[in-house]
């Protein structure tokens, strides 16, 4: 099977207890595309992606990610997966509190094993790019909901993942900085060419995506 | 309604985290159980001792003592006449040597008495109480001639049924008496085992008709001070208490010690109930938060948290009594066994404790939950009420942290100035001791950030960012940290301490029995021999493989500080065998040329306040004497019977008393000890039986004693030590599941489980680091008190201070291997972390 960083989702089901989430549930991401999950509150669009992100498996059914088949991985090779492979940003931001901005941007290309100066040099860049590079020093306390979330873009990017998987990016935000965020998350994706799956509930933000799916009753549904 | 709602909200929380419930459970039940243990071990322990006195001495309060030889019976019958001295009994006690077919020999006391008048001294009922728990009717002692009480043991050991005879003899030259065996008694407690009779009968049997040991008297305070003032010809009143205040002294340092480490115990436990409680409010202080903003005022939000505490704290209270009275039982016979090692080399019986001790404990725990939980609950009250963030919390805890380090130098000095304030106060020791310890817990957190920030860059180094996340989770968690490493550095320090001291007070007794036992063989003269004994060790004298010998003697002495053992003792070829502890630089041989000097052990010189220089009267042959102490030497036994020493010429000169108890024989090299033993028994005319000792094998005697005597500390020790495990896997739980977040967090970046679970171990250790060497100059502090003050204090001792590098050693190892032991199963729950977890707020 070729690597073409297509993502597909076959026949997935997923329950918790008997709260069916997935129903045989099917998708498709293109490389680079960037897809927006809408749906009500407990559809499943946070299931969808921590099945997507390789954080839970599938109870059946089958999630590609190019040449990669999550179901059959073990542990630990969806665990270097999601560390060369994919990016998370968070609605909560989630960054290590213990260390600096700039050591949270480093921290996958430390786990990663890149060389110290690449490392630090493409970190400098994300830090410039993101508008970040001033508190660069920083603990994530020491910084507004905007800036956390920057870096969590930034952490994200830094190893060029194929995937990014965000869920409410900028769920915590006001608008203002909500939209410079995403403008910020949207462009430094498609810079680097990385697809983007975002489970949203802003119809703007949504409305910003390449293509809109709909979760309803554990099937995704092709809304846009 | 608001308060069921409130303790719900807690009750739901701890539902959640039982372990933490638990652990806070078992953490006050522990520090409690060692505490109610050690106390009521002590307890029955203190009554034990003290029945056995009162049976013996009862409500007397002084003794006529001769000032030589005997007392004449007119002086008691001239004292009975008088109303004031009325309450008076006369006493005859003699010692004599028990000897029986195949159940060779016993050192005993006769002890004649007037049953009647004994009772009346004593406060007993009645008769029957002078027997005791014995089978004995003493009223038959003055109705049948030769009539005699046994005690229990004695009549078992020389198989002797009740109604049996025994024909004895009172000295070397007596005659043999016929004694009737009309019951027994129960042991005593003051030195030898006694055979209780009518004064005429042991009058008739010593032959020492008309003559008495003492008298025995109950006296207030004004017809002893007129009789203290003007005592019959040839006699000196002594109190009763001083006969065995010495014993009673180092019972009670003894006793205070181990309360001392039981409560250490407690602090510890302390420590854990703060960690515990601490970390339950660190983990809610959102919801607290959110109270607060809901409009819970502060003395709510106090009284639900303090009676959480509460709750916590009975609760433990109850599970510590149940698991003290267990503990109690194992505690006690290592303390008795102690105690009879150390002052009474028989076996005390036992005695129920009091019952005070219970409510005394359940006080203690649950005041010192409630103390514990007030900071905490405090802090937590304090918060602002939009106060969600961590850091808020942390910029308290470097607050507090800089208070606390700012509070330690006056805490020592405080210290100091205590023991400055009572130079002699074993209390005031004991505290100073704790505000040493306090104040070296309350430099941890400091110690511990200035340690992870000197660590950062070294680790980050060698491990990367795992590394350096590693040190920043431990200094920038202060909060919880700062308080896990600061209990475990106490309780690592106090372990260290301990074992500093007990190495240091090894070290001196093998210093000391190397420099006091300076013969090979020790051989105990027989008082009913009848050899020769000078000329016998003259004719031993001339074999090659004997360099010569030193003669001792041991008696009683009567003196103005009470009743006190004399050794005396000639030069053997290395000299006297004295550990002068004073004066600097001088020997023994010096200075016992001068006539009527003595030299004075170190717990009798520190009990009586006596420095060289100073004098003690003493009744000799020739009426009261002034001796003057030349010298304080060490002795670590309190059985070796040397609380005063003297030269034997000396002695002969003042006493009159040319017999010996037992000779030291020092050997030439390459002599062969059967050899000379078998020379020593055929010339001194001693059978198999007879005590002849090789000096090596009372070295080992004494070593091993010696570390019987420290099992109780090392019961303790372990204890602690427990406690201290306890605290730390409370701490590292909180700290993981505070953590879950993060460590979801870091999983989804690509960490693996093994990756957190090593980082996670990585920092557990660093914990144990910073704790185990924050515990080393600590520990050593306590140590040198523990030597210094509360060993001199309680005992009377000096002795070098000997830092080994093994406790110290060990010390770090225990501190690194608790925190790596109690950080597993968090680690692993925390590496297990559900990753989920990073997409949810709370």
């Amino acid at each position: 099977m070729t690597d073409d960083g297509r993502i597909e989702l076959s026949a997935v089901c997923k329950s918790y207890g008997r709260q069916v989430v997935l129903d045989r549930a099917d998708a498709v991401v293109e490389r680079g595309e960037f897809v927006a999950v809408v749906g009500r509150s407990g559809s499943g669009k946070t299931t969808l992606l921590k099945l997507i992100g390789a954080l839970a498996s599938p109870d059946s059914g089958a999630i590609r990610l190019g040449a990669h088949d999550l179901a059959r991985m073990s542990e630990s090779e969806l665990t270097l997966f999601r560390r060369r492979e994919l990016g998370f940003v968070f609605q909560f931001f989630n960054l290590v509190p213990t260390l600096t901005v700039r050591e949270n941007v480093l921290l996958p290309l430390a786990l990663n094993r890149v060389a110290r100066e690449r490392a630090a040099s493409r970190v400098g860049e994300l830090l410039e790019r993101l508008g970040i590079a001033a508190c660069a020093d920083r603990l994530p306390d020491q910084l507004s909901g905007g800036e956390q979330q920057r870096v969590a873009i930034g952490r994200a990017l830094a190893h060029k993942p194929r995937l990014v998987v965000t869920d409410e990016p900028t769920g915590n935000l006001d608008k203002d900085t909500a939209d410079e965020v995403l403008e910020l998350l949207i462009s430094s994706c498609r810079e680097h060419g990385a697809s983007l799956i975002m489970a949203t509930h802003n119809r703007d933000a949504a409305a910003r995506a390449d293509r809109v799916v709909r979760i309803a009753a554990g099937r995704i549904e092709a809304e846009r | 309604m608001r308060f069921a709602l409130l303790a719900l909200a807690s009750l739901r929380f701890y539902g959640r985290h039982p372990w933490q419930l638990v652990l806070a459970v078992a953490g006050i039940a522990l520090g409690i159980a060692v505490f109610v243990g050690i106390e009521l071990a002590n307890n029955s322990a203190r009554r034990a001792f003290e029945s056995s006195t009162e049976a013996v001495r009862g409500q007397t309060t002084h003794r006529l003592l001769p000032l030589a030889g005997m007392l004449d019976e007119s002086v008691y019958r001239a004292l009975k006449r008088d109303p004031r001295f009325v309450a008076s009994a006369p006493v005859l006690e003699l010692p004599f040597t028990m000897s029986g077919m195949g159940s060779g020999t016993l050192a005993m006391t006769i002890r004649g008495i007037d049953p009647v008048e004994e009772v009346a001294v004593r406060g007993l009922q009645d008769l029957a109480g002078l027997a005791g728990t014995g089978s004995g009717d003493p009223a038959r002692l003055m109705a049948e001639p030769g009539a005699v009480l046994l005690p229990a043991d004695v009549a078992a050991r020389f198989d002797i049924a009740v109604g049996g005879q025994l024909a004895l003899s009172f000295g070397t030259d007596g005659p043999l008496a016929e004694l009737t065996v009309i019951g027994t008694t129960e042991s005593s407690v003051d030195g030898e085992p006694t055979l209780v009779a009518d004064i005429a009968t042991a009058q008739e049997v010593t032959g020492n008709n008309g003559f008495l040991s003492r008298v025995d008297l109950k006296l207030d305070a004004d017809a002893a001070a007129a009789l203290a003032a003007d005592p019959p010809p040839g006699t000196v009143l002594v109190a009763a208490a001083t006969e065995d205040a010495m014993l009673r002294e180092l019972t009670r340092a003894f006793n205070t010690n181990l309360t001392a480490l039981g409560l250490l115990a407690l602090v510890v436990g302390m420590f854990l109930i703060y960690s515990t409680i601490s970390f339950t409010i660190v983990q809610r202080w959102r919801a607290l938060a959110v109270l607060r903003a809901l409009g819970t005022t502060r003395a709510e939000l106090l009284a639900k948290l303090l009676a959480e505490a509460l709750a916590i704290g009975v609760s433990g209270t109850l599970l510590g009594l149940l698991l003290g009275k267990a503990l109690s039982s194992g505690l006690l016979e290592l303390v008795l066994r102690t105690l009879d090692d150390l002052y009474f080399r028989r076996a005390l019986g036992t005695a129920e404790p009091s019952a005070w001790i219970y409510p005394l404990g359940a006080v203690l725990g649950i005041g010192a939950t409630l103390l514990s939980a007030l900071v905490p609950a405090l802090l937590a009250t304090r918060q602002d009420v939009d106060s969600r963030r961590r850091s808020r919390l942390e910029r308290s805890a470097t607050v507090l942290t800089r208070r606390f380090a700012f509070a330690a130098p006056p805490t020592l000095l405080a210290a100091g100035l205590l023991l400055w304030v009572a130079p002699r106060g074993l209390v005031a020791g004991f505290v100073a001791l704790f505000l040493v310890l306090i104040a070296g817990a309350m430099l941890v957190p400091i110690a511990t950030r200035a340690l992870m920030r000197a660590l950062e860059k070294p680790v980050a180094t060698i491990a990367g960012l795992p590394g350096r996340l590693a040190v920043r989770g431990v200094s920038d968690s202060l909060s919880r940290t700062g308080v896990a490493t600061a209990a475990l550095a106490v309780a690592v320090a106090t372990v260290m301490s301990i074992g500093i001291m007990i190495g240091s007070f090894r070290e001196s007794l093998i210093v000391w029995l190397d420099r006091t036992i300076t013969a090979d063989l020790f051989v105990a003269v027989d008082p009913e021999t009848t050899t020769d004994v000078e000329t016998a060790l003259t004719a031993l004298a001339a074999r090659p493989d004997i360099e010569g010998f030193n003669r001792q003697r041991v008696a009683r002495v009567t003196t103005t500080a009470g009743s006190l053992d004399l050794r005396a003792q000639s030069a053997g070829p290395e000299g006297y065998g004295i550990d002068l502890s004073e004066p600097a630089g001088a020997t023994a041989e010096s200075l016992l040329v001068e006539d009527r000097a003595l030299l004075v052990a170190e717990p009798l010189a520190y009990r009586l306040g006596l420095a060289p220089g100073d004098s003690l009267e003493i009744a000799t042959a020739s009426g009261l004497v002034s001796f003057r102490v030349a010298g304080i030497h060490r002795d670590y036994d309190s059985g070796s019977r040397s609380e005063l020493f003297m030269a034997l010429d000396s002695y002969r000169r003042w006493f009159g008393d040319e017999e010996l108890t037992s000779v030291g024989v020092y050997f030439t090299a390459g002599a062969d000890e059967t050899t000379v033993t078998a020379a020593i028994r055929a010339a001194l005319g001693l059978d198999r039986r007879a005590g002849i000792r090789s000096t090596a094998r009372i070295r080992e005697a004494s070593l091993l004693i010696f570390d019987r005597t420290f099992q109780v500390t090392e019961v303790l020790r372990l204890l602690a030590g427990v406690v201290a495990f306890l605290g730390v896997l409370s701490a590292l739980m909180a700290l993981a599941l505070e953590r879950e977040r993060e460590l979801a967090v870091l999983r989804s970046l690509g960490l693996s489980i093994r990756d957190l679970f090593g980082q996670n171990l990585a920092q557990t250790s660093l914990l144990g680091l910073t704790a185990g060497l924050a515990a080393l100059p600590l520990g050593t502090a306590l140590a040198w008190m523990l030597v210094h003050v509360i060993n001199r204090r309680s005992f009377g001792w000096t002795m070098d201070f000997v830092v080994a590098p093994g406790p110290l050693l060990a010390g770090l190892v225990m501190a690194i291997a608790a925190a790596l032991l109690a950080g597993i199963y968090p680690s692993w729950v925390g590496a297990r972390a559900d990753m989920g977890l990073a997409w949810r707020d709370e």
